[in-house]
């Protein structure tokens, strides 16, 4: 029986995911030919390395289909359903760092935190004729933090796969929910983080699918979990 | 779940005697309307779905906005009663995915305090009819009447309609009363800001605002002005200097604690009256003529409460709000007036509106019904 480990296709994610494996007694041996998208452990034929993309590490931990992945915190409460009965955050690994967050325009004088989005919101529609609309990739994440969390249910998800940032400034949206790493790109954009504006603060993590799996298996899991942890 | 409940045809000859014309109602919707409505959080839980070109469609999840905008379509004249019997469709962890809901909507009475209290009768009526010999009892609450108070406390407009917005809800409106007894730290603005701000010069501000789209690439009409920020900077600056007195706040309490027989409410109220030392004016005299009307239709002592907490917080409910339960069931049916929803959905006259649904598996569920 084998372990499916999925680590990140690409970029710094996974340099360093490799990296932490390594430091973990975990040597990613990858194919020769760079394009594929398997790999192995040195000395280990009971773990397998598959490389997919981060968002797609979240969906397979899901469904089950690999046992172990790397991939962000974002992207396990955004994309997994009752993330917490599907999944478990084995590790966190102090890399990919970055907040999803809450960002108005700069104009907006008189709006710092959630309180005062709640008031303009209330009164949008009535003054605009439309609902306050909100550009974001973070369906899950906004609708919770707006929702649950503070209570404001008049707005509107406006789906942004790309280049958030630009949407109240082309019109799109007024305000927006994107992830940043140090803020420089909201700034450019001339837009804010509310005072209370963080919804989460993210980072790469070991992610475990909560299948039922062979002992052996089950024991080869937790001993990466417990290496990954004490590295 | 597609069978029609056994007990179907005895709302449908309830519809009848009460003068409800059956409503026709499409099972595929347009989503943008329920979503506009009660907000995104409602996503998770209707059934989503596309047309060939994009739109956004969904199956029914409630009747009261399409029998709405299929009224104003038609250009129907009002007043007009409808009467809806039929399945929506909801994703929900108790219970299934599909079932039935009836109801009445009455649409452009303009006679408020009879409508509301035909509403309630027809309500009640119509759960007596299929759960005979089950002690029902309603709560009824009163969205105006809040909102009366909160006026006659002298709040700051501001104030005023965080808290009317968190109306219904113990825990927003708890959150709510906290913010304002203990307000957050003032921006820090720039000097030029700050000092626009404490002249409450909205014409400066709303240039100085201006100038700032302007740099940021935003447009000065397509979402918030720059006269509308100006002016909430100056009325929140207002805000913080003003703190929610105690007795305010006390006298806030003791409203929101008020829990009587509809038959004593009035009493009750203009008791809070004086002991608050405030006038609620018409609000209090649409609320005794509803109670009195209510009564009129025969809804004996006893059967309708009045809770002064009681609200739902969905920015187009206006007035009059209830729930009718038999025993610890949970609501068999809920129902309000909605004076705001059918301007909202486009109608070019305001329409007032007053409704009520049931939940016809509940109903089934007490009855003892093969499901």
């Amino acid at each position: 029986m084998t372990v499916t480990l999925a680590l990140p296709s690409k970029g710094r994610l996974k340099d360093d995911s490799m990296a932490a494996l390594a430091k973990a007694g975990f040597s990613v041996v990858t194919p020769k030919d760079e394009r594929r998208y398997r790999a192995s452990v040195d000395g280990r034929d009971d773990i397998e390395i598959a490389f997919l993309s981060a968002s797609e590490i979240a969906r397979e931990l899901a469904s089950g289909t690999v046992d172990l992945g790397v991939t962000g915190e974002d992207l396990v409460r955004e994309t997994i359903a009752e993330w917490q009965k599907r999944v478990a955050i084995g590790a966190r690994l102090g890399f990919g760092r970055a907040d999803v967050v809450v960002a108005v325009p700069d104009a907006w004088l008189d709006v710092d935190t959630m309180a005062d989005l709640d008031d303009v919101a209330a009164e949008f529609r009535q003054r605009h004729g439309r609902r306050l609309r909100i550009a974001t990739k973070y369906w899950r994440l906004t609708q919770q933090f707006f929702s649950s969390q503070h209570g404001i249910q008049v707005y509107r998800i406006v789906e942004s796969l790309g280049a958030t940032e630009g949407a109240p400034a082309a019109g799109s949206a007024d305000v927006i929910v994107d992830i940043t790493s140090t803020g420089s790109t909201l700034r450019a954009n001339h837009l804010k983080i509310l005072d209370d504006g963080v919804i989460l603060k993210s980072e790469a993590c070991l992610v475990q699918s909560l299948k039922a799996r062979t002992a052996q298996d089950d024991a080869t899991l937790e001993e990466i979990l417990k290496a990954v942890r004490g590295a | 779940m597609t069978a029609l409940p056994a007990f179907a045809s005895d709302i449908l000859a309830l519809f009848e005697e009460r003068g409800a014309g059956l409503a026709d109602v499409a099972v595929l919707q347009p989503a943008d309307p329920f979503l506009d409505m009660a907000g995104e959080d409602l996503r998770r839980r209707i059934f989503l779905t596309e047309s060939e070109t994009g739109a956004a469609l969904c199956l029914r999840p409630e009747f009261t906005i399409p029998v709405c905008l299929d009224h104003i379509a038609a250009q129907a004249g009002t007043p007009r009663r409808y009467g809806y019997l039929g399945e929506v469709f909801r994703q929900r962890r108790d219970g299934e995915a599909e079932f039935f809901q009836a109801g009445i909507e009455d649409l452009g009475e303009t006679d408020i305090a009879t409508a509301d209290a035909r509403s309630l009768a027809d309500a009640h009526a119509l759960l007596m009819r299929v759960l005979p010999g089950h002690d029902l009892a309603a709560t009824l609450g009163d969205q105006r009447v809040f909102e009366a108070v909160l006026a006659a406390l002298g709040l700051p407009r501001g104030w005023r309609t965080r808290l009317a917005r968190a109306f219904g809800s113990a825990e927003q409106l708890a959150a709510a009363l906290d913010d304002l007894a203990n307000p957050t730290r003032s921006s820090a603005f720039g000097e030029t800001v700050a000092a626009l701000v404490l002249d409450g010069d909205a014409d400066g501000l709303a240039g100085h605002v201006a100038g700032l789209m302007e740099r940021s690439g935003l447009s000065p009409s397509a979402g918030r002005t720059p006269g509308a920020i100006a002016r909430r900077m100056i009325e929140k600056a207002e805000l913080r200097s003003v703190r929610l007195s105690k007795d305010a706040f006390d006298a806030l309490k003791d409203f929101l604690a008020i829990r009587v027989p509809l038959e004593q409410a009035a009493d009750a109220l203009a008791a809070f009256e004086s002991r608050a030392g405030v006038a609620l004016g018409s609000a209090m005299e649409l609320f005794a003529a509803r109670a009195e009307a209510i009564a009129a239709q025969g809804l004996g002592t006893g059967v309708v409460a009045y809770d002064a907490a009681f609200g739902r917080p969905l920015d187009y409910y206006t007035g009059l709000v209830y729930e009718i339960s038999a025993g610890s069931s949970r609501p068999l049916a809920g129902g309000g007036r909605y004076d705001r929803l059918l301007t909202l959905l486009g109608a070019e006259t305001p329409i007032p509106g007053v409704g009520f649904s049931v939940w016809l598996d509940r109903i089934a569920a007490l009855r003892g019904d093969a499901p």
